[in-house]
């Protein structure tokens, strides 16, 4: 098969026991990825098993990219159902890059599903075909560091380990699963899910390859999304391009490396050439354009850091404004990867502990924290370690930021809201660009809040709809969330265009300046959850996928053809950029199955009610009855009923007949519900 | 870090203060012969007629190779868009990292990253060592590249520890499935490698004089 190795390896850790299924029963048509691990996650996940119960599944899985030279292709997908996801745990996914992998692939496998619960610590190791299950009792209780290179000792410093850290063996909610220096796969808690297994690492070492069906025309595609994307840096000033003019285009024009840290301290170490301190460009396989950098100096923890770790601990900047992002800026992030914690989590739980204690809700006695200290070496490092350790105040908060604050309620509760905007049951996901510019003072735009009901955790973490207003603002000369949100809009135009079919969709706002307009969102949201789907199913990155905003061109216009390009590519088969979106349509219309099952309705896509109170920069607000108009064209335009439930008719459409049926024997939906 | 060696950017300076000698290869000949076997893109046809076999009698010299693939380290940001375009290439479309006719060495915790690709030796080992002079030099293209034969390749891997005795890791590889050597060849005058990496760490060196490195001017740890 070209494109895919051919196999998905399925695991029983209860009876430690393999099996080899082959991935031919699911691709082309649920492609790879994200769309294969949710067919395997409908049929093997009961709905009432929760996120650490041995019957949860943890899938790996790598799409049909993976392997080859596809550009930033270095990416798989976890799903199953997620720990984070609050209050009711639920089917999520999460991503993650590196250079894991295109290792499986070349071991054999395009996915791996694990389930059941080990008896005592394990790890699997994967190499060319065979698989094992060995004991991890000596890795047990270590960090993923040190696990890898302990691994790296039995194995060979070629495997690829992907491993938890404390937090994952206590089953935090705030686990995560990660590789190398810190590539990790963060949101959903699936790091506690792995330790529920009693699994410390998947360990994989493959050198055979993946077919390529049409190398040269692959060739060619690469080529051109690297002309669009990246130049080759300049000879000792790797960050820079060496042509001069060229916007790299990470997210609508930030810089090569520039996803990781901000100007301070470090930086201005890491520009001079005799401190010992460096930064140095870093990337995904098979990336041409490298959003994170290498950072490394005497006395840091060297390694790489996105924006989410790297960016972690800006208290520590409010503190210290005059060194701005600094070595302990740095080291907090490290130190969350060193204990396998989601740092997107401690985006919420730091400002909110923060509110607390302003509050005075919240004191150093009640925590045993250091609250005083916010923004120094001495909070953060108590912190981390008791919430990976479970130990006092850190027990609470290794629920999450969302269940500790509801589980203390009152006040505390109240403060949480503000930061994790998604009410109902699915909510447990901190915000990220519910407005453009940030909550709560940034432009309330109409899509993003239908996005953010939509998704199943933080639906900006798919950034190409935000692209083009952070371009826009790039290419007016400002820093991407510091423009006025009127200023972008004759910008986006040709891009809103081009993405979505008018440039009226671009028209967020009333003539008069003073509302919203609703109008275009759902069909905006429709193709934005259709183009991300398919984007963590092929798989490809979301710094470059889907591509629409490009800042060296005077319309800005970007061009999303060339996921579906690499696609059949790769694998042969004939996929029009049309026909993608029929089946990123059919594969979010699987996954809302999905959620139908675990429960989820119209009455869990809400918005807390500060979102509706709250008026943006410009006194304009999001309004609750807009926002049920447009969640009611939304799903119409899906062939979902006013529930939000697919219907019946849909999803024989779709050929998800057995879905449809399953959903009807359990009283879900109805046949008269799908007229 | 500030004193460990960048053996990259040495390759670069080795360059220049070549030793004007030229060693000397004995006890081999060279028949003039056509060749084939390089699977560029699904067939080895097109390519049977770039390469030429040139003699060298006895004590002759062999001709130096007139490229070599460069790399500054300080660039290079471990995507190995080189190894996958490498395979891809030179490999009939099949991705891997182990088909790669250059090796990406990283130290992910410490952030150090190498290229390592192949030297185009004024004395090549690999060329010397195999048991069936099997490695030759591509005249054909132009390059002199010292390139294996894969028509010839019996796969006794003597390339690949006869390199490997001074050079780690080993430039040659095995592609199993093929039961060949495989090494780099210049891609017969177009480095792919350096026309794909992203982030301009790969230069191809030229020089119609022929290139001096790799054994016996460099050797590494
Ligand atoms: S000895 Fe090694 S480095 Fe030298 S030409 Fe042969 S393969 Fe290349
Ligand atoms: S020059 Fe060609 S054969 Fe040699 S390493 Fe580069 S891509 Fe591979
Ligand atoms: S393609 Fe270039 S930047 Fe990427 S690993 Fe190879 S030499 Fe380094």
């Amino acid at each position: 098969m070209n494109g895919w190795a051919g196999k998905i390896l399925r695991v029983n850790l209860t009876e430690r026991k393999f099996e080899n299924i082959p991935t031919s029963d699911y691709v082309p048509t649920y492609i790879g990825g994200r769309g294969v691990a949710s067919r395997i996650y409908w049929e093997e996940v009961p709905p009432d098993a929760g996120a650490f119960d041995p019957d949860n599944r943890l899938i790996f899985a790598t799409g049909p990219l993976q392997g080859t030279m596809a550009p930033t292709s270095g990416r798989f997908m976890v799903v199953g159902k997620a720990a984070q996801t609050a209050p009711v745990e639920a089917y999520c996914r999460s991503g993650c890059g590196g250079h894991w992998a295109p290792e499986l692939k070349w071991a054999g496998f395009d996915a791996v599903v694990v389930y059941g619960q080990a008896s005592k610590p394990v790890y699997i190791w994967i190499q060319d075909g065979k698989t094992e299950i060995r004991d991890a009792s000596k890795l047990w209780g270590l960090d993923p560091f040190t696990t890898q290179e302990m691994l790296w000792k039995v194995h060979g410093k070629e495997a690829r380990v992907m491993t938890i850290g404390k937090a994952g063996e206590t089953k935090s909610r705030l686990g995560i699963i990660i590789t190398d220096s810190g590539d990790a796969s963060g949101q959903g808690g699936y790091g506690g899910v792995m330790g529920s297994k009693n699994l410390k690492a998947i360990v994989v070492r493959g050198t055979g390859s993946v077919r390529v069906a049409r190398p040269k025309e692959l060739m060619e595609v690469a080529r051109h999304i690297r002309s669009l994307f990246s130049r080759p840096s300049k000879p000792g000033s790797p960050l820079e391009p060496n042509e001069p003019g060229f916007t790299y285009n990470i997210w609508g024009g930030q810089g090569r490396g520039q996803l990781t840290g901000a100007p301070g301290e470090l930086w201005n170490l890491c520009s001079d050439p005799n401190s010992g301190y460096e930064r140095l460009p870093d990337a995904c396989y098979a990336c041409p354009i490298g959003c994170r950098t290498r950072v490394r100096g005497p006395d840091i923890t060297s390694g790489v850091a996105q924006c989410t770790q790297s960016n972690m601990y800006l208290e520590s900047i409010m503190k210290d404004p005059e060194k701005g992002y600094s070595k302990l800026t740095w080291e907090a992030g490290r130190m969350a990867d060193y204990y396998g914690i989601n740092a997107y989590d401690i985006h919420g739980i730091n400002p909110w502990l923060t509110a607390c204690y302003e509050e005075g809700v919240l004191s150093n006695k009640d925590t045993g924290l250091p609250l005083d200290k916010i923004g120094e070496r001495e909070f953060i490092s108590e912190l981390l370690r008791k919430i990976a350790y479970r130990e006092g105040f850190g027990d609470l908060l290794a629920e999450g930021c969302q269940r500790a604050a509801t589980k203390l309620g009152g006040k505390p509760e109240k403060l949480m809201w503000v930061l994790y905007p998604r009410a109902g049951k699915f909510g447990g996901y901190r915000e990220h660009w519910l407005y453009y510019g940030g909550f709560p003072d940034g432009y309330a735009i109409s899509p993003l809040a239908l996005m953010w009901v939509l998704d199943n955790r933080d639906a900006m973490v798919s950034h190409n709809f935000m692209s083009q207003l952070w371009g826009a603002a790039t290419s007016l000369g400002y820093p991407p969330n510091f423009a006025e949100a009127e200023e972008l809009i004759p910008v986006i135009k040709p891009t809103m265009k081009y993405a979505y079919g008018s440039e009226k969709a671009a028209e967020f706002f009333t003539p008069d300046g003073k509302g919203l307009k609703w109008d275009w969102a759902p069909r905006v949201a429709k193709r934005f959850f259709e183009r991300t789907i398919l984007k963590d199913s092929y798989i490809v990155c979301d710094v470059a996928f889907p591509f629409l905003y490009n800042p060296n061109s005077g319309d800005h216009v970007g061009d999303s053809s060339l996921e579906s390009k690499l696609f059949t590519a790769v694998t042969g088969v004939e996929m029009s950029e049309g026909e993608s979106y029929e089946a990123g349509d059919m594969l979010c219309t699987l996954e809302r199955a999905i959620q139908a099952r675990e429960g989820r309705t119209s009455d869990d896509d809400v918005l807390r009610d500060i979102c509706f109170t709250n008026k943006d920069a410009a006194g304009r607000q999001y309004h609750r009855d807009d926002l049920e108009r447009a969640k009611a064209e939304y799903y119409k335009l899906s062939g979902w009923d006013q529930t939000g439930t697919p219907t019946l008719n849909r999803l024989k459409e779709l050929k998800l007949s057995d879905v449809a049926e399953a959903l009807q024997r359990k009283g879900i939906i109805t046949p008269d519900q799908s007229t | 870090m500030a004193n460990e060696k960048d053996r990259s950017l040495d390759r670069r300076d080795s360059q220049e203060q070549v030793v004007r000698k030229t060693p000397c290869i004995s006890r081999r000949q060279f028949l003039k012969a056509g060749v084939a076997g390089f699977a560029f893109l699904a067939g080895s046809s097109g390519v049977r007629d770039m390469l030429e076999l040139v003699a060298f009698a006895e004590g002759e010299q062999l001709a130096l190779a007139k490229g070599v693939v460069l790399v500054d380290k300080k660039l290079c940001s471990g995507c190995r868009t080189c190894e996958a375009v490498c395979s891809t290439y030179n490999s009939s479309g099949r991705s891997s990292s182990a088909l790669a006719r250059v090796i990406l060495e990283k130290d992910y915790l410490k952030g150090d990253y190498e290229a390592n690709t192949c030297f185009q030796c004024v004395e090549p080992l690999c060329l010397q060592a195999c048991p069936v002079e099997a490695i030759k030099i591509d005249k054909k293209s132009g390059t002199n590249a010292r390139i294996v034969d894969e028509e010839e390749c019996i796969g006794a891997k003597d390339c690949i520890g006869a390199c490997g005795s001074v050079f780690t890791p080993p430039r040659p590889r095995f592609d199993v499935e093929r039961g060949v050597a495989i090494k780099c060849h210049l891609c017969f005058g177009d480095p792919q490698c350096v026309k794909f990496c992203p982030y301009g760490a790969l230069e191809f060196k030229w020089s119609d004089d022929g290139v001096r490195t790799g054994y016996p001017i460099i050797k590494e740890g």
